[in-house]
């Protein structure tokens, strides 16, 4: 590899110069904190500018070990990744303007880097670079409020990232091995003859980790919400999404995705549901979101592809939204829990103001962000003809109302009232919610911007959200659910939050696994212990045998006294002189 | 950071509100319905037999919704643990 080509491959990529900015943060004193976040905006714009310098091509060709590589890819899927990735940083970077943590602020803008730079990698090498140095910058902002609990979370949630690296390490050589090339492109799970090929499952299960599968998930639920709220909103947005564009361009109409996609957008929605602390309901939203996602990519067609990707983007800004105006809430009040807060609009109703913007775009209400692109992929479920998976989505449309559409607003900003009376949330994070929700809106009533964005603008130049039968159905689907929470409320059915810790898959290896693990290293502890012992007392036996012979007070260290001498050589000349006479 | 102090009612908690919220929830859920019945608010090629049905999403909205709190509420008893659970064990 040229030192001199890698250094332009390197000086060119977006992603490096946002990690420039995030190391040249880090190196400012604490005393001049108030300029760090100002300045890695700074990077993030000068990155936004080469990002559209550079236009769609690959840039950062390189042979590494005589192989081609190519750092930076810019083509219609990861430029739409791309972009949205700029608009999350810097909202966040806006948020959290207040910050002072050095560590949290580095982290804050590399982690995105690195998420931004899988998203444009054009080899696997490059993508497996990015995904470790996503890993280990992100759990930084989980580890962010330095308790024993944040650790070990922080350790939980490095282990299985690293899993995640590791099997997709062994899925880019054997990728290698079956193609003699690290290109990353389209790698399919089954090989021609339909068999599922180990490279393939490889990467499948890489992504998959990512991307939170069911039983793969519980990092989410664990990690994130240790973070500080400000570090939840960064952490929230890019693993799971590189996931989904890993996902896009490696198994595009991979079926296996349609029923995992499926399981995902079912099963938070009842976590969500009996969840008290409302940074896990959001969470178990990502998983959820992320499931509409997978389902959009299984179908493969162009327009569910669009579907899944711009879903994407639109869930990003509004998902975002909601974490932010919880981490408001959180910031005034010191909790997330549904059971101490309520009533908060009356001191905060810009927030309160836009967590419903936020809300209403995740339950993809007409006229909101969520609107224009969810029904794509739940169309494309109609024109697959998947008659259960289009009932699946309308029902998981239900749930999502429920958890992040009615549950995040009503108890952080009405239900009972908690007597708590907060101030509004500060300038730059109402600056952050203002703009988030600016684009929720502007994106719902305008999709057309984000539609030529998509990687098959043709393939949504016939598609209206706007079509009379469309606005009505979801009009129905929504209003009627609403109905729903309102009979319930008005008939004391729908159940009071309560102070809990719900199990999920994570218990599996936090409880039994711990203890099997803390029993194995206790057994081999003891039969090391045992060995141990066993080899010593032999050592130690040979040690006391040689000793007894050559130590000091040993037979062979003795003085021996000249008379004895004279009389053993007298015995041995005799000896010899016998000898000699009978021979 | 909080005060604690307000008790006052605020405007989302009285009773107009509510009621006005309510009425025009249900106007609005009403006309929805009534409007997947007209002609011009139906879909030319549905995908599936069960669209034809002019309130399908309406049904299926509401029962989906309460069907999710209601049984979804039950999975506290196989999952709920005290708040401290893990502390406890970590």
């Amino acid at each position: 590899m040229g030192a001199d080509s890698l250094f332009s491959a390197l000086a060119m990529n977006p992603a490096v110069i946002m990690i420039v900015g995030a190391v040249l943060g880090a190196f400012i004193p604490n005393g001049y904190a108030a300029i760090r976040r100002p300045l890695m905006l700074i990077f993030v714009a000068t990155s936004a500018v080469q990002l559209s310098r550079l236009g769609l091509g690959e840039y950062g060709a390189l042979s590494i070990f005589g192989e081609a590589a190519t750092m930076l890819r810019l083509d219609p899927l990861s430029r739409l990744f791309a972009v949205v990735f700029h608009i999350a940083t810097a909202l966040n970077l806006v948020y959290a303007w207040h910050s002072r943590d050095r560590a949290q602020d580095f982290a804050s803008l590399a982690y995105p880097a690195a998420a931004l730079g899988g998203v444009l990698a054009g080899d696997l090498i490059t993508l497996f670079v990015w995904w470790e140095i996503a890993a280990v910058t992100s759990v930084f902002l989980v580890w962010g409020p330095g308790t024993r609990a944040t650790f070990l979370a922080g350790m939980r949630y490095l282990t299985i990232q690293i899993l995640s690296g590791v099997l997709l390490l062994a899925g880019i050589v054997l990728v290698y091995r079956e193609t003699g090339s690290f290109a990353f492109g389209e790698i399919g799970l089954r090989d021609a003859s339909g068999a599922i090929k180990a490279s393939g499952l490889l990467m499948f299960l890489a992504f998959g980790i990512k991307a939170a599968f069911p039983l793969l998930h519980n990092w989410v639920q664990d990690a994130y919400p240790k973070a500080s709220f400000a570090g939840t909103i960064v952490l929230s947005v890019f693993t799971t999404k590189l996931a989904v564009a890993s996902l896009a361009r490696a198994f595009p109409g991979t079926e296996e995705l349609i029923v995992i996609g499926a399981v995902m957008t079912i099963f938070p929605i009842f976590f969500a549901l009996i969840e008290n602390d409302l940074k896990k309901v959001l969470c178990y939203s990502i998983n959820n979101q992320v499931g509409f996602m997978v389902i959009g990519i299984g179908f493969g067609t162009a327009a569910s592809i669009n579907g899944a990707v711009g879903y994407a983007f639109t869930n990003i800004i509004f998902e975002s939204l909601l974490f932010m105006a919880v981490g408001a809430a959180i910031y005034r009040t010191g909790t997330s829990k549904a059971t101490e807060l309520g009533g908060l609009y009356k001191t905060m109703p810009l927030t309160m103001v836009f967590a419903i913007v936020g809300a209403m775009s995740i339950s993809a209400f007409p006229g909101f962000a969520g609107f224009v692109t969810k029904g794509l992929i739940i169309d494309a479920a109609g024109d697959a003809h998947a008659f259960w998976i289009w009932l699946v989505l309308l029902f998981a449309s239900a749930g999502v109302l429920e958890h992040a559409g009615i549950k995040i607003p009503y108890f952080t900003f009405f239900a009972h009232d908690s007597g708590k009376r907060p101030k509004e949330a500060p300038p730059a994070m109402l600056l952050a919610m203002g703009v988030s929700a600016f684009l929720c809106i502007a994106i719902g009533v305008y999709p057309e911007p984000l539609y030529a964005l998509m990687p098959y603008p043709e393939a949504v130049a016939d598609y209206h959200p706007y079509a009379p039968y469309h606005v009505v159905e979801q009009l129905q689907l929504l209003l009627w659910a609403v109905l729903a929470f309102a009979v319930l409320i008005l008939v004391k059915w729908y159940p009071a939050e309560i102070p809990s810790a719900n199990l999920d898959a994570d218990w599996l290896y936090r409880v039994p696994g711990r203890a099997l693990l803390g029993w194995a290293a206790a057994a081999v502890m003891a039969i090391w212990n045992l060995l141990w012992r066993l080899a010593s007392m032999r050592f130690l036996g040979a040690i006391e045998r040689i000793y007894s012979v050559h130590g000091p007070e040993g037979a062979l260290a003795r003085s021996w006294p000249t008379g004895f001498m004279a009389l053993a050589t007298a015995i041995v000349l005799g000896l010899a002189l016998l000898i000699a006479f009978a021979a | 950071m909080t005060d604690h102090s307000g008790s006052k009612k605020g405007w989302a908690d009285t009773k107009a509100f509510r009621n006005g919220f309510l009425g025009v929830l249900v106007f609005a859920a009403v006309a929805a319905a009534v409007a997947g019945f007209l002609p011009q608010f139906r879909k030319d090629h549905p995908h599936f037999a069960i669209e034809v049905m002019g309130a399908f999403f309406a049904v299926y909205g509401f029962l989906a919704f309460t069907f999710i709190v209601l049984v979804g509420q039950h999975l506290r008893k196989l999952v709920g643990r005290k708040e401290d659970y893990y502390e406890e064990r970590e």
